[in-house]
């Protein structure tokens, strides 16, 4: 099971980067099929631009979805206790993601021993498109 | 259309139930471009000590929309403004595994404030078969004023 260990990580410390690569229309539109999502503002490029967006942008929670690879990517998932996300831009096609981390804090609470960690997901010119925090509980 | 008003916090909208089968993991699965073989064989995820095939940590955006399609409806109802909303928060509180089987959905609205921009929250607590909490989800939206 892959775990952080508490011993191990310190505030400020920096966690390995996840590069999702770059985003398309047609993941976009997969997304949509997956989630069940289908507000046009995400599929349908003239709806898009009706709604004075310029043109198609991702669904908040597919970025957000990324978020969640990232999470377990560093961690087991069941040792994330919660994940919350904020939607801070629009992520749109063409755009090259990737997703980045650090230990916001370490803190014990009812026994446990957990790591606080802030990540975000940003495109190739550093926009962040979600920001989010995990609370993870680690080995010790 | 109706106004929205703080008088709708501590509504329940609709309960829905929606059953997750190993297929729509796996499906949800590549459309994120998730790859940990535990989403996609049974043997993988057993030996990695799940019960079957779990459900990775934004799922329930599926159980939502495919459990609830008529939630653009519902907001409409209660004087969301849709073409004028946006998601800016999205909150999980994890307590239990997501596995295959049938799981309810009860949301309800929590927070409405008024101003400027309107924002409302809602938490929808998902339940498994044994009546169990498996995750408690807090979404907030807001809508966006008129462009004058």
């Amino acid at each position: 099971m892959k775990t952080l260990n508490f011993n191990q990580i310190e505030s400020g410390m920096e966690l390995p980067s996840l590069i999702i690569g770059k985003l398309t229309h047609a993941a976009i539109i997969r997304y949509a099929g997956a989630s069940g999502d289908f507000n046009p503002i995400h599929n349908d490029p003239e709806a898009a631009k009706a709604y004075g967006l310029g043109g198609t942008v991702a669904h908040g929670m597919f970025v957000m979805a990324y978020l969640g690879r990232y999470c377990t990517s560093l961690t087991d998932k069941r040792r994330v206790k919660t994940f919350h996300a904020k939607f801070k831009g629009m992520a749109r096609p063409g755009q090259t993601l990737t997703c980045t981390g650090k230990i916001k804090r370490k803190k014990e609470e009812n026994g446990e021993k957990l790591a606080v960690i802030s990540m975000e997901v940003a495109d190739e010119n550093g926009e962040v498109k979600v920001s989010g925090e995990m609370s993870v509980i680690c080995d010790h | 259309m109706t106004e929205l008003s703080k008088d709708i916090v501590g509504k329940k909208l609709d309960q829905y139930e929606y059953t997750v089968e190993r297929g729509k993991i796996k499906e949800f699965c590549l459309a994120i471009g998730e790859t940990d073989s535990i989403y996609f064989n049974l043997d993988e995820a057993k030996k990695a000590g799940y019960d079957d095939i779990p459900a990775p940590p934004t799922f329930t955006t599926v159980i939502q929309f495919w459990g609830y399609p008529k939630i653009w409806h519902d907001l409409e109802a209660i004087g969301i403004d849709i073409k004028k909303m946006l998601h800016i928060k999205e909150e999980y509180n994890y307590l239990k595994t997501i596995y295959p089987g049938t799981y309810k959905a009860q949301p309800e609205i929590i927070d409405v404030k008024t101003g400027k921009m309107d924002m409302v929250t809602f938490k929808t607590i998902f339940t498994n078969e044994k009546n169990e909490p498996v995750i408690e989800a807090e979404m907030a939206v807001v809508i966006m004023p008129d462009a004058k």
